[in-house]
């Protein structure tokens, strides 16, 4: 009896560089899957500078650009025009962005892509943090979240930016949050993206154990507590107005505590902190709420 | 083993940053220190049927509909599943670990519906070398049965001995047909003498034949007479009350028993359920008195349930003082009783009321008030406490070749503690006569952590009883078989605690794409498995163990 219908064939190597328990890498092993070996990815700097390998080494089977921070939109895009001009419009491009690049350092190019409706699709795996250059804050980063530079007596003050809002506001024609506990749903929404013309955004919520300050184990646990809590509800937009839930489908949310008491990052909350995110996260879900039922 | 690109000048290296090779030399298996192993684990359920049947592995069979397959996944642990799906009092389910997600998997009901599809099924007998030693087994019971069952399998004579006409020990003389067809009893005690077992019947040892006549002509013998001699209950007229287990065994062998209307019974166990459940339907309004409260009843929930449901009226905290013969009818005085403080049980103790005497009327009194082992016809080889058989003896016995079991050695208990105790004796007369010491038992770990996340509630399939106003006029079977969609779709509520059933799950979730997929098994690459733990965590079924890496 199989819980998933992954394709079998593996795009991503073993020998990466990627922490015990990395939700970025999970993230790429499915993405791949999906997008098929007919795939150029485009990576800026990120963790996945690092996982993929030093020079001359990769761990994808597939075509690498890597590029700077604040290029994975344009250079996507660049990429595309040149397969365009070959009348290669089969090969799949896939930027393949952290929260940082994505988020902060890469928004400008990334809105400017998604502006002109550029023919890619991206990918933001957000592990919350600048991750493998010592956790500094994102704007990725939830709220009142420990970083190094947001420390336990001065946490994260700022709710965690929205980039789907941002991205929706694009009206690109593909928009779709995913996580590394629900493989099916990444795989459908990566394959729908492949289906669609124009820019596809997906963020993928990908825990960082060392980072989140959790036992590497609990890398899928986590993502699947995150939507159960309502934290990172799954969900697509269409034409940035059709809303479409995924999960959670349960009418009560677990609590968020269930999801913030497994992490380190939050050990130093008190009841009153937790209960102002658990106050976000049903405001956060009432608007999603809204928006499924007004597209519906 | 792939190598790393070594360049010894800038010539060979490319004219740009390209990669030339992918990321195969480098060992990441050196970073773990947590060794995933697939090591599948006993189900708790499995762990709780004395028998060891095989549970999650029978129940994977009869979700695919491999009805056949799980009968005989069943035979090789047991030779009775007819009679436990029906009777046994499913340990096995009060340890599913499907109760700590919505309701324990119906197991005694799909043991009892594979034992039914596959009836008219024989075992597949095979040629097997003809031991000499020869072996005699003292009560056709579940322990004597079981017993013989895996002694016979193993080649050797066994004759089983039995006071009574036929075979079955308390599954016939005690346990009423509304709850044990004797068709089935009778089936698998048929399948039993296939594989070679000699049943005497109608011969009493310590009668017919002493036990050291016996002794002498086998090389070991298994005494597995049962618990069947009625307590007492210590008062004036206690005579006029008829032992209630007497009633049962005469009416199980057919006799007519007129009782009257008004039927009472004293006891709370499940032997006085069982005679308030016959006396009702043999036209009687029986009365079961207890001294205690519904509560601390030790006859099982279910038992008390059905009699309940069937019309049992109940008398709680009072008991017998006095039996006297009035005017045709019988006078039992009784006292009314309260609970006290806890007895060594750990339930309350009854306390008379004093003044409280009442009289209760009655055509007939039952009595049952519990049973205890008969062994004179070996009391000058064993000592005995309250009729129990005490440990000292029984290891010198052993030595001799003489093996006690059952509800002989325990008093009374469950058909499928006897069957334990009896599959235990074979397996300690064979080492007997080979000389070895018996082995001991391994210690497996369970299967106790499931990850919920992967399952959908679902609730238990309900078991179908005949009506009650059907039931109660005759002794025909009360609860009904499920149907074989019901059956299937039992069966795969099972979460297959410890045993691996290819999920996939392992596959799919590895960071590092260091496990492979066999034909439906698993292999991690241990030069690159980082030891991160995500496939043992995500594992539905606790397969998967981490062990610590040695350095
Ligand atoms: C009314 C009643 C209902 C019960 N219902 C259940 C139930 O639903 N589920 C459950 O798990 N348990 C039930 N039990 C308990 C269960 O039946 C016993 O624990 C079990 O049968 C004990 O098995 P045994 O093989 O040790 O002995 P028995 O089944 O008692 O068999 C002993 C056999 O030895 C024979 N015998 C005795 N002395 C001699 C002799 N000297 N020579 C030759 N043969 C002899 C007897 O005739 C008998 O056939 C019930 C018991 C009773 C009394
Ligand atoms: S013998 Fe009893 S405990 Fe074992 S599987 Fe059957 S019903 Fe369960
Ligand atoms: S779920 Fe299945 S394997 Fe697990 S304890 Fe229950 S019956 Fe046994």
């Amino acid at each position: 009896m199989k819980n998933f219908t992954l394709p079998s064939e593996e795009l991503m190597g073993s020998g990466h560089l990627g922490c015990q328990g990395c939700g970025g890498a999970l993230a790429m092993r499915y993405a791949l899957k999906a997008a098929g070996d007919n795939t150029i990815v485009v990576i800026p700097a990120c963790c996945w500078t690092i996982i993929a390998g030093p020079f001359p080494y990769t761990s994808l089977k597939v075509p690498v650009l890597h590029t700077a921070f604040e290029t994975a939109a344009v250079a996507a895009s660049g990429v595309r025009a040149a397969l365009d001009i070959q009348g290669n419009t089969e090969t799949t491009v896939l930027a393949w962005a952290g929260d940082g690049g994505t988020f902060d350092i890469g928004l400008q190019s990334l809105s400017g892509a998604a502006e002109r409706n550029e023919n890619i699709i991206y990918i933001c795996y957000d592990n919350e943090a600048y991750m493998n250059t010592g956790i500094q804050r994102s704007g990725a980063t939830p709220y009142l979240a420990w970083t190094t530079t947001t420390p336990e007596k001065t946490p994260k003050a700022e709710p965690k930016k929205d980039i789907m809002a941002i991205m929706i506001a694009h009206r690109i024609p593909y928009a779709a949050t995913a996580t590394i506990a629900h493989p099916d749903d990444f795989i459908r929404k990566v394959q729908k993206a492949k289906s669609i013309y124009g820019t596809k955004f997906l963020h993928v919520l990908a825990p960082c154990p060392p980072g989140w300050k959790a036992p590497s184990e609990w890398a899928v646990k986590l993502s699947r507590l995150a939507v159960q809590t309502r934290v990172f509800p799954l969900y697509e937009v269409e034409d940035g107005e059709r809303y479409i839930l995924n999960e959670p489908k349960e009418d009560r949310a677990l609590p968020v505590s269930e999801y913030l008491k497994l992490q380190g990052r939050f050990s130093h909350l008190t009841e009153k902190d937790i209960q102002a995110i658990q106050d976000l996260i049903d405001k956060r879900w009432q608007r999603l709420m809204r928006q499924v039922r007004e597209s519906s | 083993m792939k190598k790393p690109i070594v360049f010894t000048s800038e010539r060979e290296m490319p004219p740009m940053a390209v990669s030339l090779a992918d990321m195969g030399h480098n060992r990441t298996g050196s970073w773990r220190y947590l060794r995933p192993v697939y090591r599948e684990k006993i189900a708790p359920c499995k762990n709780a049927c004395p028998v060891g049947n095989d549970i999650p592995r029978i129940l994977s069979l009869v979700s695919e509909g491999r009805y056949e397959d799980a009968w005989r996944l069943f035979r090789e642990t047991s030779p009775l599943p007819g009679v436990c799906g029906r009777v046994c009092y499913h340990p096995c389910e009060s340890f599913c670990n499907r109760k700590n997600f919505d309701e324990a998997l119906s197991i005694a009901s799909l043991e009892r519906f594979v034992a039914d599809a596959c009836f008219d099924l024989e075992d597949r007998i095979p040629e097997r070398p003809k031991r000499s030693e020869k072996i005699a087994i003292v009560g056709s019971g579940p322990a004597g049965l079981t017993c013989a069952y895996f002694l016979a399998k193993d080649g050797y004579a066994v004759t089983v001995f039995e006071a009574a006409s036929q075979p079955g020990g308390m599954l016939r003389l005690g346990i009423p047909p509304y709850r044990l067809p004797r068709e089935v009893l009778d089936r698998e005690i048929e399948l039993i003498a296939r594989w070679g077992v000699e049943f005497r019947t109608n011969t009493k040892i310590g009668q017919d034949i002493s036990i050291e006549k016996l002794w002498e002509q086998h090389d070991a013998v298994f005494i597995a007479t049962g618990a069947h001699r009625g307590r007492a209950l210590n008062i004036p007229g206690e005579e006029l009350a008829i032992q209630g287990l007497e009633f049962l065994k005469a009416v199980n062998v057919g006799k007519t028993i007129a009782l009257g209307k008004q039927v009472l019974i004293i006891g709370g166990g499940n032997t006085a359920m069982d005679c308030a459940r016959t006396a009702l339907r043999l036209g009687a309004q029986p009365v079961v008195v207890y001294r205690r409260t519904r509560d601390e009843m030790p006859a099982i929930a279910e038992e008390i349930e059905e009699a309940e449901h069937e019309g049992v009226q109940f008398e709680f905290l009072a008991a017998p003082v006095a039996l006297r013969r009035l005017n045709g009818k019988l006078e039992v005085q009784c006292i009314r009783m309260q609970l006290g403080e806890p007895d060594a049980s750990g339930r309350r103790r009854p306390v008379p009321i004093p003044g409280s005497d009442f009289i209760m009327r009655a055509d007939a009194v039952l009595k049952a008030v519990g049973e205890e082992p008969e062994l004179s016809f070996l009391s000058e080889h064993v000592e005995t406490s309250e009729g129990i058989v005490i440990e000292r003896a029984h290891g010198i016995l052993e030595r001799a070749g003489i093996f006690i079991g059952g509800d002989a050695q325990t008093g009374p208990s469950t058909v499928a503690q006897a069957m334990r105790s009896g599959k235990e004796t074979a397996q300690a007369i064979k080492s007997f006569l080979r000389g070895e010491r018996k082995p001991k038992p391994k210690k497996l770990e369970e299967a106790l952590r499931v990850n919920f996340s992967y399952f959908v509630h679902q609730p238990r399939v309900p078991m179908p009883h005949m009506p009650v106003a059907e039931r109660i006029t005759n002794f025909s079977e009360t609860k009904r078989a499920i149907s074989s969609e019901r059956a299937r779709a039992e069966a795969q509520r099972c979460f297959s605690c410890g045993v691996c059933n290819s999920c996939d799950n392992c596959w799919v979730f590895c960071p590092d794409a260091a496990i492979t997929r066999i034909d439906g098994t698993y292999e991690v690459n241990y030069d690159f498995c980082k030891g991160c733990g995500v496939c043992a965590e995500e594992c539905p079924r606790n397969v998967i163990s981490l062990v610590e890496e040695e350095l």
